[in-house]
């Protein structure tokens, strides 16, 4: 069967809120810690939804639109880099699984 | 809200839920609280429940074609090398009538389905006006006053109650707010989970797997499928999806700068895996983080005055390599806490002592006496010589062993002798053998 690339597997997944264009992020990166002493950044890739990326000059990016809300990174970063919540019901982002 | 309630429980999940029937059911007066849309919906498992506790909130639960997928009367445990799988393969009619030893869920459906049920036991308690299930809240805060719990908040609104049960999730935050959980939990010994849900038609389904009504499949992968990365695979039977996934050791991900959806494609491209999984659709990709069941990364003290941990915001949860238990440890602890909860109401008394009881309750029954009694089969599956050099090893043997070749065929000992010096030592063997036979 056909391989599906991660956008691919991301475009099956229910955000909440989606319609809404400002959300309030539920997870905070503070990339200075990532970008100044990080020896591994992991996050960009451990992480199963690809929140986190790295720039062409290997600089770390954080969108929390895709997150998928599993914790990975909260356990991943050990660099206190990463502050994790879960997304407000009205004003967050998300998931509602349609299997789970 | 000035009203008060016996019980606050966070978390609609399957702790949460088979705490709240069994209050609804003691007559109890409480708030079950959920953060997603619908109860089960931010809810991600493998997933079978196992053993027979479902009966216990919903008797007769396999009369109704609804909640659960399917039960399991086929199991199987397969090595892999880069071509090859060599399975034990265990299938029996044995495990064909209810009660049955284990059911494949979808949390979606399934939490959801059993949230009506709770429903319909407060609706027939004493506090059928009194009692809520409350989704689309999320819960900010354990509110404290003297060293005791007296409710949470949520939303801006403070909610009260004499007791609280937290049945958050593995990912605790009001654990750690308590302080039963460190703050910041280390990759160590935790896994990341990946699946994707594949549908197919029905009778493909059937056919392929060789159900039978509703019998389902459980298959484990160990070896080739996590590409090196410790830890290992899963594939379980729905109606008409299948749940194919890989549970994938984080620190070790971490170290050998692996990322979990590539890992995934590459075990779905493997041949054996291509061939049962072909034609199929991908209709969900999820992922969640799994406790390893390692007793040095769960919270040592599950209660506080008025306040107890049941499920995996406790990290209940076991592989020892014949079954993933997590699900089944959620709802045995979920009626624990709910029964420590209806006991100290009897007696006014939700002090520490009668929280304790909680966790007394819960060292006597199974789940933490197979956790305490199988450490060492925990440290065992994620020893790299077990996750990938025997995987090799087996499938190695099994290669020449189906072999036929027209030549003189050597004694099977010989060819395992072969197979034991490309893929491990004998002193390697030696090792894992006396630490199997002690762990297992």
């Amino acid at each position: 069967m056909k391989l599906l690339s991660l956008p691919e597997r991301l475009g099956l997944v229910s955000y909440r809120n989606q319609a809404k264009s400002e959300i309030k992020p539920h997870i905070l990166v503070d990339t200075d810690i990532c970008n100044s002493t990080c020896p591994h950044k992991c996050t960009t890739y451990v992480c199963p939804a690809n929140c986190y990326t790295k720039d062409e000059n290997g600089k770390v990016h954080f969108q929390v639109e895709d997150c998928i809300e599993c914790g990975t990174c909260m356990y991943a970063c050990d660099q206190g880099a990463v502050t994790w919540k879960f997304p407000d019901p009205e004003i967050g982002r998300g998931v509602t699984w349609n299997f789970g | 809200m000035d009203e008060k309630f016996d019980c606050i429980i966070v978390g609609a999940g399957v702790a949460g839920l088979a705490a709240a029937m069994t209050l609804a059911r003691n007559n109890m007066k409480f708030l079950l609280i959920e953060k997603g849309e619908f109860p089960g919906s931010k809810n991600v498992s493998g997933g079978v429940l196992w053993g027979n506790d479902l009966a216990k909130l919903v008797p007769d639960y396999w009369e109704e074609d609804a909640g659960w997928e399917r039960f399991i009367n086929h199991r199987r445990l397969t090595f892999m090398d880069d071509q090859s799988t060599f399975s034990v393969d265990f299938k029996s009619s044995h495990f064909n009538d209810p009660p049955y030893t284990g059911v494949v869920v979808l949390r979606s459906k399934f939490d959801r389905w059993l949230a009506e049920k709770v429903q319909e036991a407060i609706d027939a308690s004493d506090y059928a006006m009194d009692s809520f299930i409350a989704p689309n809240v999320l819960v900010e805060e354990v509110l404290q006053k003297d060293g005791k719990t007296v409710g949470i908040k949520a939303g801006g609104d403070e909610f009260y109650s004499d007791s609280v049960i937290l049945a958050e999730g593995v990912n605790n935050l009001l654990t750690r707010q308590v302080g039963l959980q460190d703050t910041y939990v280390p990759a160590d010994h935790m896994l990341t989970g990946v699946k994707e849900v594949i549908r197919f038609d029905q009778k493909v389904l059937e056919d392929r797997f060789q159900l039978n009504g509703l019998s389902g499949m459980s298959n484990e992968f160990v070896g080739y499928a996590t590409n090196g990365v410790e830890g290992g695979g899963f594939l379980y039977t729905n109606r008409d999806t299948i749940s194919i996934g890989l549970v994938l050791g984080l620190k070790d991900l971490r170290e050998k700068e692996q990322t979990p959806y590539d890992i995934l494609n590459e075990f779905k491209k493997h041949p054996v895996i291509a061939d049962t999984i072909r034609g199929g659709e991908v209709v969900e990709y999820s992922a969640h983080i799994v406790s390893s069941g390692d007793k040095r990364v769960m919270p040592e003290k599950l209660y506080k005055p008025g306040l107890v941990v049941c499920g995996e915001a406790a990290n209940l949860l076991l592989n020892a390599g014949k079954a993933i238990q997590g699900m089944d440890y959620a709802m045995r602890s979920g009626i624990l806490a709910a029964e420590a909860i209806t006991k100290a109401k009897e007696k006014v008394d939700f002090g520490e002592e009668a929280m304790k009881s909680y966790q007394t309750a819960l060292e006597d029954s199974y789940i933490m006496k197979d956790i305490n009694n199988f450490q060492d089969a925990v440290h065992l599956l994620h020893d790299p010589v077990m996750t990938q050099k025997m995987p090799n090893l087996i499938c190695d043997f099994g290669r020449n062993f189906f072999s036929i070749k027209n030549e003189p065929t050597p004694k099977s000992r010989n060819m395992l002798r072969g197979a034991i010096k490309r893929h491990a030592s004998y002193w390697e063997l030696i090792k894992l053998g006396a630490k199997s036979a002690k762990a297992l």
